[in-house]
C-alpha cells in the first residue's frame, strides 16, 4: 500500500513531460495559422500532452500569465488518495500547467489547498509535490492554518455575506484553478467551482449552516479562477468526493475563461452513478448561471475538440 | 568528558524522540532508550509472563553492568543527565537541606524495586511510575513536546515577515500542528518534583529513589572498574562531598560500591590525585560497603507491600470488565489483559501518532490503565496511511505490523446514535460521515422518504473520521465503540478479519448498487413513499446535488 499505489515515478514524469513538450512544440505553428477563439477546449489524450494542448489552445498561456506575476494554482489534493483513485488532480496535470506558467515568466507559482485529510498525506500520496519538486519556482502548499486566510466580503452574496479566504490569492495577479472531475455525495458533482471551496478556510460552514449550492455560487462571485483547466483524465463517476468509487477514464482536459461552461461541459463527459446528466440539472451550476456567473448550456457554445 | 558523553546520550534519546513519528524509517530503533532499559523489560516479561523480543536488547545493559559496573547512570541515562544538567543551571549554589539517616534512605529504591518487580508477577505493570526512561519518555511526550512546537510556531510567526520580504515561500507557510494531551499538568508536576528534590542532595532521585538505578546496583559491585585509594590520601574527605550519589564512605578510602557510578568526580576534586579507577580482576564482594545493604524485615515488607499493591491493582471492578472494556485501543494492540500487563506507559505511541488521536488514560480503566494509550476519536481520526504506534512500542503492546495488516486491525465499528442525528432525527441534510469515510462504509438508503445514514458494520474498521467529523455539537451521533474490535496476540490480522468476511480494502464500490440494494423491503419502500415530500417524490433516485 505505501509504495505501489503511486503511479509517477521521476523518470516517467520527464519523459513523458519531454514527450509533451515535444508535441507542444510540433503543434504550435499549426495552431497560429488557424487564430480562433474558443469558449471551450477539450482535449483528448495523456494528462501532459492534453494539457500542454489544451493550454495553447486557449491561446496560449502567456494570454493569462504575464512576465513576474504571481501565480496561484489550485489543483484538488484535498485527499491522501494516489492519483489512480481520481479523487484528487492528476499530478502531471498540474505539474504542466505549473511548467507552463513559468516559462510564460511567471515569478512565483503557489500551488495551493486546503486540504481535508493530513496535509503531509495529501502532498505526498496525491504525486503533486513530487510532481513539481523538480521546477523552479514553483511551491506546493497546503495550507491548514487560520492565520493564512483573510476575510472578505461577498458582495453579491445571497447566503454569504463574508468568507475567509487564502491570504495568497488576494496578493496574486493569476489564479488557474486545476480541479478533477468526480461525484460529490452532497452537490452531485465536483469539479471547478465546487473545487473553489478548498480555497476558504471553513468549508464545514458551507454544509452545516448554509445552503451549499447558494454558497458556492456566492464563493464565485469573489474568487474568480482567470482559466480553469478541468482534469478529467480519470473520472470518479461515484464515491466521490474521497472515494473510493467507480473510476472511468475520458482521457480528457478541458479548459475554459467561463467556470460555469467548463464545469457544465464536464457533467456531461460520464455518467455520474450511473446516470446521464446535463450542466442544468446540478444545482449549483444551474443558481450560477441563473445569478450570471456564466453560461450553462454547452451546444449553444464555440468548442475544440481535438485528440492529441 | 563524562558531560560530552552524558551530553551527546541526552541528545541521541532527543533525536530518537524526535524521529518517532510518521514517516519513521523501519530500520531506526526510535524506542532504543527504552529497550535498553533492563527493569521495563523485566517488568513486562514479568507481568506479561513472556519472552519479549524487544526487551532482550536490555540484555546489553546488564552485560556492560556486569563487566564495567553502573555506569549505566553517569553516562548513558538521559534522566540522570537532564538531572544534572538542571541541577547546574538552579541549585549549583544552593545550600543542600542534606538528610539525616540517609543510609537507611538509600534503601528506599531497592523496596521499590522490590514493590515493582513483586507487582509485576503479579500481573500489574507498575514500574512506568518511577522507572526514568519511561518517566522522561512521557515527560518528552506530554509537555517539552507540545510546549517546543509552541516556540516553533510562535518563532516562525513572528519570523514570518522577514520570510515574506526575502521571498522564502515555504518558510512564510511554516507551520506545524499542535499536539495537545491530556495529563501534560501531572507529568511536569512529577518532574518537576524529581528536580526540585535535587534541593535536598545532588541527585536525589538517582541515590534515593530510581528503581532502575537499584536494579543496576544489585550487579554493579560485580563490575571490573573500581574506585581505589592510594596512601597519598591525607583524608581531606573533599571526594566525600563532591560525590553526586554519595557513595565515598565514611573512610575516604571505602567505596559504597554499589553506589558508585564510575563518574570519577572523586578523583578529579582529590588535591592528592590519590584517587584511581584501575582494572581489577579481584572481585572483592563482600565487606561492609561492596553488598546491598538490605535488612531481611525489610526485604518482606516490601514483597509483601507489592504483592498488596498487585492485589489492589488487580482485583478491582475493572478486571472483570476487560473483556467487555469501552476504550478504543490503537489498532495492532494486543488482547486488553495482555495489553495492559505489556504497556510500559512510556508514551512514545501517543508521541508518535500522527493525528494526535492517542491519548493517555487516567481513570477509565482503572489504576491498572494509568496512563495507557486510547484513541479520543472525537479528537482526531486515525490515519489509515500510518503505523507508527505499532513500530515504536518497545514491548510490542502494540505490534508493529505492516499497513495492510494495520488496516485491518479493526479498532472498533462505528455505530449512529440515530436520536442525535441530525439525519435521522431532524431530517436534515448532512452527509459529512458518508463523505468523510475512507472504505464507503456509511451509505445512504431511503428510510421514511428521506435518505438516512447506515453503517455497515463489515466495512468499518474503527478509524473514526466519522466521528471527529459529525457537525453535532458535543458528543458525536456516530460513535465507533469496541464492539467488533480485532485484538489479537500473533498471527495475521488480514487473515482474521477475511475469516470474519470483513472489507476494509478502499475497492472502488458503487452507491449505486447500495441504492437498489435488495435488502430493501418492498413494503417498507411503499410505506416510505407515501411519506416523501414533494420533491423527493418526483425524482426518488437521483443522487444527490442532481435536479
Amino acid at each position: 500500500m505505501d509504495q505501489h499505489g503511486r503511479m509517477i515515478t521521476r523518470r516517467k514524469f520527464l519523459k513523458t513531460a519531454a514527450t509533451g513538450m515535444a508535441l507542444g512544440l510540433v503543434g504550435r505553428p499549426s495552431f497560429l495559422e488557424a487564430k480562433e477563439d474558443y469558449d471551450l477546449v477539450a482535449i483528448s489524450g495523456e494528462p501532459v500532452a492534453a494539457t500542454r494542448k489544451a493550454l495553447e489552445a486557449m491561446g496560449g498561456i502567456s494570454r493569462f500569465v504575464k512576465k513576474g506575476q504571481r501565480v496561484v494554482l489550485k489543483p484538488n489534493m484535498s485527499f491522501s488518495r494516489t492519483p489512480d483513485f481520481s479523487a484528487t488532480t492528476h499530478p502531471l496535470v498540474v505539474a504542466t500547467a505549473a511548467q507552463a506558467c513559468i516559462e510564460a515568466g511567471a515569478q512565483q507559482v503557489l500551488i495551493l489547498d486546503h486540504t481535508l485529510q493530513r496535509a503531509e498525506f495529501c502532498l505526498e500520496r496525491t504525486g503533486i509535490r513530487d510532481a513539481c519538486k523538480n521546477i523552479p519556482g514553483v511551491h506546493v502548499l497546503a495550507l491548514q492554518e487560520k492565520k493564512f486566510f483573510h476575510e472578505i466580503k461577498v458582495p453579491q452574496g445571497k447566503v454569504l455575506e463574508r468568507v475567509e479566504v487564502m491570504k495568497e490569492i488576494l496578493d496574486s495577479q493569476v489564479l488557474i484553478n486545476i480541479p478533477v472531475a468526480k461525484s460529490h455525495s452532497a452537490t452531485g458533482v465536483s469539479l471547478g467551482m465546487k473545487g473553489l471551496m478548498g480555497m476558504i478556510w471553513d468549508r464545514e460552514s458551507f454544509h452545516s449552516q448554509y445552503n451549499i449550492n447558494q454558497a458556492i455560487a456566492d464563493l464565485a462571485t469573489v474568487i474568480k479562477p482567470q482559466l480553469t483547466i478541468l482534469d478529467a483524465t480519470r473520472a470518479l463517476a461515484s464515491g466521490g468526493p474521497g472515494g473510493p468509487g467507480e473510476v472511468k477514464k475520458p482521457n480528457l482536459v478541458i479548459a475554459g475563461i467561463d467556470p460555469v461552461a467548463v464545469d457544465s461541459y464536464g457533467v456531461t463527459v460520464v455518467p455520474w452513478y450511473g446516470q446521464n446528466f446535463k450542466g442544468r440539472q446540478v444545482e449549483h451550476l444551474l443558481v450560477a448561471y441563473q445569478r450570471g456567473l456564466g453560461k450553462i448550456d454547452i451546444d449553444q457554445l464555440k468548442i475544440l475538440k481535438e485528440k492529441v | 568528558m563524562r558531560t560530552l558523553i552524558q551530553a551527546l546520550s541526552l541528545l541521541l534519546f532527543s533525536i530518537f524522540f524526535v524521529f518517532a513519528t510518521y514517516k519513521l524509517p523501519n530500520w531506526l530503533p526510535a524506542d532504543l532508550y527504552l529497550r535498553l532499559d533492563p527493569l521495563l523489560g523485566l517488568n513486562a516479561v514479568f507481568a506479561a509472563r513472556e519472552i519479549i523480543g524487544r526487551a532482550l536488547w536490555a540484555l546489553i545493559t546488564i552485560g556492560v553492568t556486569l563487566v564495567i559496573g553502573r555506569f549505566f547512570c553517569a553516562y548513558v541515562c538521559p534522566m540522570g543527565a537532564s538531572i544534572d544538567f538542571l541541577d547546574f543551571l538552579f541549585f549549583r549554589k544552593k545550600k543542600r537541606l542534606g538528610l539525616k539517616a540517609e543510609t537507611s534512605f538509600r534503601k528506599a529504591k531497592l523496596f521499590l524495586l522490590i514493590i515493582f518487580v513483586s507487582a509485576a508477577l503479579t500481573g500489574l505493570s507498575l514500574a512506568f511510575l518511577m522507572d526514568p526512561m519511561a518517566l522522561l519518555t512521557r515527560f518528552y511526550t506530554f509537555f517539552l513536546y507540545p510546549l517546543a512546537i509552541t516556540l516553533i510556531n510562535l518563532t516562525l510567526d513572528l519570523l514570518r515577515p522577514v520570510f515574506q520580504a526575502l521571498g522564502w515561500i515555504t518558510l512564510s507557510h511554516l507551520h506545524y500542528p499542535q499536539p495537545v494531551y491530556y495529563m501534560s499538568a501531572i507529568t511536569l508536576l512529577i518532574f518537576g518534583g524529581i528536580i526540585v528534590l535535587n534541593l535536598l542532595a545532588p541527585r536525589f532521585w538517582c541515590r534515593y529513589l530510581c528503581p532502575l538505578g537499584a536494579l543496576l546496583s544489585l550487579i554493579s559491585p560485580l563490575g571490573l572498574l573500581k574506585r581505589r585509594v592510594n596512601e597519598d590520601c591525607n583524608e581531606c574527605l573533599k571526594c566525600q562531598k563532591a560525590c553526586p550519589m554519595g557513595a565515598v564512605a565514611d573512610n575516604p578510602k571505602e567505596t559504597r560500591l554499589p553506589e558508585c557510578i564510575q563518574c570519577r568526580t572523586c578523583a578529579k576534586v582529590c588535591p592528592q590525585n590519590a584517587i584511581t579507577f584501575p582494572t581489577s580482576l579481584s572481585y572483592s564482594v563482600g565487606g561492609e560497603y561492596s553488598s546491598v545493604n538490605f535488612s531481611r524485615r525489610g526485604f518482606l515488607y516490601s514483597l509483601a507491600g507489592g504483592l498488596a499493591v498487585g492485589f489492589l491493582g488487580i482485583q478491582t471492578p475493572f478486571t472483570p470488565r476487560q473483556s467487555k472494556h469501552q476504550l478504543i485501543r490503537p489498532p495492532g494492540a494486543i488482547p486488553e489483559t495482555e495489553f495492559l500487563r505489556t504497556c510500559i506507559r512510556c508514551g512514545e505511541c501517543m508521541k508518535s501518532c500522527l493525528t494526535n488521536t492517542l491519548q493517555p488514560c487516567l481513570w477509565e480503566s482503572g489504576f491498572s490503565g494509568l496512563w495507557t494509550p486510547k484513541m479520543d476519536l472525537r479528537l482526531a481520526p486515525c490515519d489509515q496511511n500510518c503505523n507508527v504506534c505499532g513500530k515504536v512500542c518497545p514491548t510490542q503492546a502494540i505490534r508493529s505490523l505492516s499497513l495492510e495488516e494495520k488496516t485491518h486491525a479493526k479498532a472498533g465499528t462505528a455505530v449512529l446514535r440515530k436520536e442525535m442525528c441530525l439525519v435521522w432525527a431532524e431530517n436534515k441534510i448532512c452527509l459529512i460521515c458518508d463523505e468523510i469515510c475512507p472504505y464507503n462504509a456509511i451509505v445512504f438508503r431511503p428510510v421514511e422518504g428521506y435518505r438516512r445514514p447506515v453503517v455497515i458494520a463489515s466495512k468499518c474498521n474503527g478509524c473514526g473520521y466519522c466521528e471527529q467529523r459529525c457537525p453535532v455539537k458535543g458528543e458525536s451521533a456516530i460513535v465507533v465503540v469496541p464492539n467488533g474490535e480485532i485484538r489479537l496476540k500473533e498471527g495475521s490480522y488480514v487473515k482474521e478479519a477475511k475469516r470474519l468476511q470483513l472489507d476494509f480494502k478502499p475497492d472502488p464500490g458503487d452507491d449505486r448498487f447500495i441504492l437498489e440494494e435488495e435488502g430493501f423491503k418492498v413494503e417498507e419502500r411503499k410505506k416510505g413513499k407515501e411519506n416523501i415530500p414533494l420533491e423527493e417524490k418526483s425524482q426518488p433516485r437521483k443522487p444527490k446535488g442532481f435536479l
